[in-house]
This record gives C-alpha cells, sequence and structure tokens, in this order.
C-alpha cells in the first residue's frame, strides 16, 4: 500500500523554513493566532509555531466529515469550536493538505462571521487538480498531482500519521 | 436550491450530496452554451456543463466515460473555453471522481 517517498524530511523542513520566514516577515509586530483543523494538521501545526518568531496562539476546529451515512448527517457541523474570540485577531488558518476545499471554504465562512481583522490560510500541500470551491491561499508548502498521500499527520482510514516524512498510498478501490 | 432534479447519472447526484453537505449552492444544468454554427448561423452544437456553483462562479462537469471517450467532451471544454474565456469551467473525469469518492468513503457505496 505505502509507494514512494513524495516528500521527505528534509524536504518539510525546508518547506518550514520558508513558510515560517514569510509568516514572521509579514506579520512582524503582530500576534497572529494559528487555527488547524484536526486531525490532519497537528503535526505541520505543532512545527511550523516552533518555526515562526512571533508571539502567537494556538487554537483548533473539528467539523464532521462527509462519509457513506452523510445523507443522515445532513450538512457538516463543527464539532469542535474555537476557544478563544478571534475578533480583531490576525488569524492564519492551518491545513495539512488542501484538496475540493469544500471543508475549508465551509470554515473560512465561520471564521469570517467573528470578524477577524485579518484571515490567510497556509497548507502544507495543495492538490487543486481536485478543486470544486475555489480558494485564495496565500502560503503554500508545496503542489501535488492528484496522488493519494500520508504520513506527517496524514492518514489513510487512520493509519500512517505517524511517519515523518509523505509518501503516496497506493488504493485498491473496490469499483 | 430544487431538490426535485433528475440527474442523469448516479455520480452526478452523488457530487449533488456532497455539495449538499458543504452548504455549496449549487444549479444541474443551468446553462447551454452555444459552442457550433453552420453557414446560416443556425447552432448545430451546444454544450450544457452539469452543475454551476453560483458562489464560486464555476461550471463542472463530470464524465464517467473511460479515458478514450472522452476526447469528444475535452473537444467541448475547450471550444467553450475559445468563445467564452470568462467562463471558469473545471472537468472532473473518470479517476478524479474516483479519488473523490474514495475520499469521502463513498467508493464501495455507489457505482461509478
Amino acid at each position: 500500500m505505502l509507494d514512494e517517498t513524495l516528500f521527505s524530511e528534509d524536504d518539510i523542513g525546508q518547506a518550514l523554513t520558508r513558510l515560517s520566514g514569510q509568516l514572521t516577515t509579514d506579520y512582524a509586530g503582530c500576534a497572529p493566532v494559528l487555527v488547524t483543523v484536526l486531525r490532519g494538521g497537528f503535526m505541520f501545526l505543532a512545527d511550523l509555531m516552533r518555526a515562526v518568531r512571533l508571539p502567537l496562539s494556538v487554537d483548533f476546529l473539528a467539523v464532521s466529515a462527509y462519509g457513506p451515512h452523510a445523507g443522515d448527517l445532513g450538512t457538516v457541523q463543527v464539532l469542535k469550536d474555537l476557544q478563544e474570540l478571534i475578533a480583531g485577531r490576525d488569524v492564519i488558518v492551518v491545513e495539512d493538505i488542501i484538496d475540493t476545499g469544500l471543508t475549508l471554504n465551509y470554515l473560512l465562512e465561520l471564521l469570517r462571521a467573528g470578524r477577524p481583522n485579518s484571515l490567510s490560510v497556509c497548507t502544507l500541500l495543495d492538490r487543486s487538480v481536485r478543486r470544486i470551491a475555489q480558494i485564495d491561499i496565500e502560503y503554500t508548502g508545496f503542489a501535488i498531482p492528484d496522488v493519494f498521500v500520508v504520513g506527517y499527520g496524514l492518514d489513510y482510514q487512520q493509519r500512517f500519521r505517524e511517519l515523518p516524512y509523505i509518501a503516496k498510498v497506493k488504493i485498491e478501490s473496490s469499483s | 436550491m430544487p431538490r426535485t432534479n433528475k440527474f442523469s447519472h448516479p455520480s452526478e447526484a452523488v457530487c449533488a450530496r456532497i455539495l449538499d453537505f458543504y452548504r455549496i449552492p449549487w444549479e444541474y444544468e443551468p446553462t447551454s452554451f452555444p459552442i457550433d454554427w453552420d453557414a446560416k448561423g443556425t447552432i448545430i452544437s451546444s454544450f450544457r456543463p452539469d452543475f454551476y456553483l453560483p458562489a464560486q462562479e464555476q461550471y463542472i462537469e463530470l464524465t464517467t466515460m473511460s479515458q478514450k471517450l472522452v476526447t469528444k467532451k475535452n473537444r467541448k471544454v475547450r471550444r467553450l473555453r475559445e468563445l467564452y474565456p470568462h467562463i471558469n469551467i473545471k472537468i472532473f473525469y473518470q479517476r478524479d471522481l474516483k479519488n473523490l469518492l474514495v475520499k469521502y468513503g463513498l467508493c464501495s457505496e455507489e457505482a461509478m
């Protein structure tokens, strides 16, 4: 199932250095709040926040995921809301991967309602080939093709999150 | 959003369900774009993308045909882009759709 390595630990480290440098420069004099969506983004957030040279805080969101029984669930719901108020704050949404953009589109609407001073998106991986909801992404680690990836917080059926690198994974679909 | 649409393929119904779940407004085949005319100016070919997402100002065309058979559809989309460069359209091919269905855990449930 696990295929070739797409991004090594060194590759990820270089991306972290670049992204944290950009954030440190762009948000100089600010104390942004980094918001990530559980569960995939926790590893990227942990490394990113240690590399950014700014006073900052973190917060977490969790939403219901679409799945085979989503018809019963109705629409996407917030399972865990922010604990901090973001009104007037500079908010950076930190994502592990953005592909369809559907979840993030919903979350950005939600966050805008909190009236932040600014709102931007930082993602480690951008799989734009699957994009449905158009989203402005200010900070991108890597653009990737239409492949399944795991590791560095990303899972396939809750496996492989612990890998320190990002690898392709071969999925055997049944249809 | 009306929910009485008659979809021409199960994959379109799945796509609509996913969009509904994420509260993305959509319209099903709302616009037919003329893409070819005869010498008299009569429309001889049109293209009607499957979905329009008004909030995104984006059309989506799904194709579940095998890759060998999508040439004709690709040509239509290319023609649409030539004639209507302001129109934002995205094609989801069979492989893209399967990947999406796997992502959302629908691959074993929905026939492609």
